[in-house]
């Protein structure tokens, strides 16, 4: 009986593989398994009576209200070219050196990558403003391509990022569910602001390591990664003097993304607060620039609400087929092979993550948080794991594997707007100095937790 | 003669269909600056006079709601759906369209009618009643709100049609070309 939730499962991946929009993907697949089930007598359909209420809870959930907020902030810093004059000064105050275009990309997509929170649009975005720049200078395409990609991906680890709003709530009804099972009827909760915090040590360790390997590349083969020429220097600043350029692009966007994740960190304000402010600064540095015509912000708009409406029907799409799954048994099922899982949580872990990273593969962060992560979490979290941490390590894992060769999605995306010059293998080679900083620094935080969970406490106490 | 009139006319259903989406996306899409703004000054009226107001509260969450349910539609028509083109970047063309006719008709639609009878009853109870918001001081309008889940079920499955429509229409072009489509869209 509970073996139709894993067909149910096979079955999904499978019709995902078609390419029909996901949300729909998964709710029809799963109507349809509780249809036919209903006519053989092993689904209740009164498990679907809740649906309603559940979507209901989704449109009315404070917490998600962030995510158009940070798209709109996102939308906003790409569309105003922001970003682009935020790189440029990035390269004029580093670009003498060797090697200092790629630590500037290695900033700035952080920054990107952080504001909009999404794989697709950090790397098309990099890819497109950085990529043509650092292979006119001679930067060698192998380097870039695999420095571009692994700075697309940071986005779902370095807060203010949208993955990780996501995963704060999912987690946060996991861990209460985790602890009424327990018998704990006064549980304690975890919230975004949490995550948060608990991911600012990783990312800022994850940065730590791009940049030595920016240096290291620029002291032992500086042939790779050349300094830019007077001239170029000369073309970039243009009229402006280095100061004023520093003043009006690299300042205010500084400001506006410290304002944001200092006043969550540091309790001041809801993380849907910050975003409100955030995307209110982003419009008004556009302003600033004299970039918010109409056309602009009317792309940002449509932008927001294509991105919102897409991620929202997803979470619409996986109620449903989370709803069915249970009703097979489903739950049951996974909790009976985790308790048999040799090495206990340990061991039950280890598949967790090797199952999420395989899934990565052919899903988006926003489809496994909302699958796979109220099916398997709130039976980790009840054999004692510690929420905060399981939600970085999961963060970290699905990045590493957008960039894993042959399907890692960061890897389509730059793909989809490199030059022809640049080879698919060119890309595949640059990744994989990346892939092992991050596998390193998965086993870092899996010996030492307290990397992650020690800023929390700290803070919130 | 008679096929290419019946063509013509399907092809203007379906550019009629579009028109009204993209004008409700276009339309709602203001709502997502409108949210910004109301945040904005709940956050100063908050720290900087101590004031709060549940109902402007609610009437930022209340155009979100409004924003991605009346939006699935118009992004539906934009192809801003999130799809797994691991191999369906590389369909001909026909292929492509023969996956989005048999996902239109056995995915989508059947969803969007399931959404919409198993809400009817939940969303007429709170007409009914006229259902206010729990909270004091909230708005009196969760009939209203409740009521996007019909809007929804509704508003996709008419695009979800013109999709269908489209692809039925690519289907049957003479001049279809073989070419399998290489390029990547993200947005």
């Amino acid at each position: 009986m509970e073996y139709i939730s894993l067909l149910m499962f096979i079955a999904v991946c499978c019709v995902l593989l078609l390419g029909y929009p996901v949300a729909l993907s998964l709710a029809g697949t799963a109507l349809l398994f509780a249809g036919v089930g209903s006519l053989f007598d092993v689904f209740d359909l009164t498990f679907l009576g809740a649906f309603p209420s559940r979507i209901f809870g989704t449109i009315n959930n404070q917490t998600l209200l962030a995510v158009p907020l940070f798209v709109f902030m996102g939308s906003m810093l790409e569309r105003s070219k922001i970003a682009e004059n935020l790189l440029n000064a990035m390269s004029l105050l580093f670009g003498r050196f060797n090697g200092g275009l790629a630590i500037s990309v290695t900033l700035v997509g952080m920054l990107l990558a952080a504001s909009t929170g999404i794989v697709g649009a950090t790397v098309v975005t990099m890819g497109l403003l950085s990529l043509p720049t650092m292979l006119k200078r001679g930067y060698s395409p192998t380097f870039s391509s695999g420095l571009i990609c692994a700075t697309g991906t940071l986005g779902q680890i370095i807060p203010p990022s949208i993955a990780l709003v996501l995963l704060g709530d999912v987690l946060s009804n996991a861990y209460q569910k985790a602890q009424l099972t327990l018998g704990i009827f006064n549980p304690k909760t975890v919230t975004v602001g949490d995550l948060f915090a608990g991911a600012v040590i990783p990312g800022m360790i994850l940065v730590g390591f791009y940049l030595l390997y920016c240096i290291a590349m620029a002291v032992f083969k500086p042939q790779n990664v050349p300094r830019l020429s007077e001239e170029d220097i000369a073309n970039i600043s243009g009229e402006q003097s280095k100061i004023e350029l520093m003043f009006t692009a690299l300042f205010p966007p500084l400001l506006l993304m410290f304002i944001v994740l200092g006043s969550i960190l540091f309790g001041f304000a809801t993380p849907t607060e910050a975003a409100g402010v955030g995307a209110m600064g982003a419009t008004l540095l556009a302003i600033g620039q004299k970039q918010l015509t109409l056309k602009n912000l009317t792309a940002v708009m449509q932008n927001t609400t294509k991105i919102t409406s897409m991620v929202f029907l997803i979470l619409i799409g996986a109620n449903l087929f989370s709803l069915v799954f249970r009703g097979f048994g489903g739950e049951e099922l996974i909790q009976g092979v985790f308790e048999q899982m040799p090495g206990g949580v340990i061991g039950a872990t280890l598949v967790v993550m090797l199952v999420i990273f395989l899934l990565g593969f052919i899903l988006d962060f926003i489809e496994i948080t909302f699958v796979v992560v109220p099916i398997v979490a709130p039976i980790l979290l009840a054999m004692g794991l510690d929420p905060i941490w399981l939600g970085i390590m999961i963060a970290i894992n699905l990045q590493t594997s957008f960039l894993t060769p042959p399907f890692g999605f960061a890897l389509f995306y730059l793909r989809g707007v490199a030059d022809k010059a640049v080879r698919t293998t060119d890309i595949y080679r640059g990744v994989i100095p990346f892939i092992v900083m991050q596998l390193l620094l998965l086993i870092t935080l899996a010996v030492w937790p307290e990397l992650i969970t020690w800023l929390p406490s700290f803070i919130y106490g | 003669m008679p096929k290419t009139d019946f063509r013509y006319r399907a092809t203007s259903m379906v550019r009629f269909i579009d028109n009204f989406t993209e004008f409700i996306g276009k339309t709602i899409s203001w709502l997502t600056l409108l949210m910004v703004v109301l945040t904005f000054i709940i956050v100063v009226m908050r720290y900087g006079f101590n004031f709060g107001s549940i109902a402007m509260q609610e009437s930022v969450i209340y155009c979100h709601g409004l924003v991605f349910m009346l939006g699935a539609a118009y992004t539906l028509k934009a192809n801003g759906h999130v799809r797994v083109d691991i191999f369906y970047q590389k369909f001909s063309k026909k292929n492509q369209a023969l996956v989005n006719i048999f996902g239109g008709i056995f995915l989508l639609l059947p969803v969007c009618f399931f959404i919409f009878f198993i809400s009817f009853g939940y969303v007429s109870t709170a007409w009914r009643i006229l259902e206010k918001s729990p909270e004091a001081g909230g708005l009196p309008f969760v009939y209203l709100n409740k009521s996007y889940l019909l809007i929804l079920a509704v508003t996709l499955s008419i695009q979800g049609a013109a999709e269908i429509g489209r692809h039925l229409l690519t289907l049957t072009d003479d001049d279809l070309e073989k070419e399998p489509q290489q390029n990547v869209e993200i947005k």
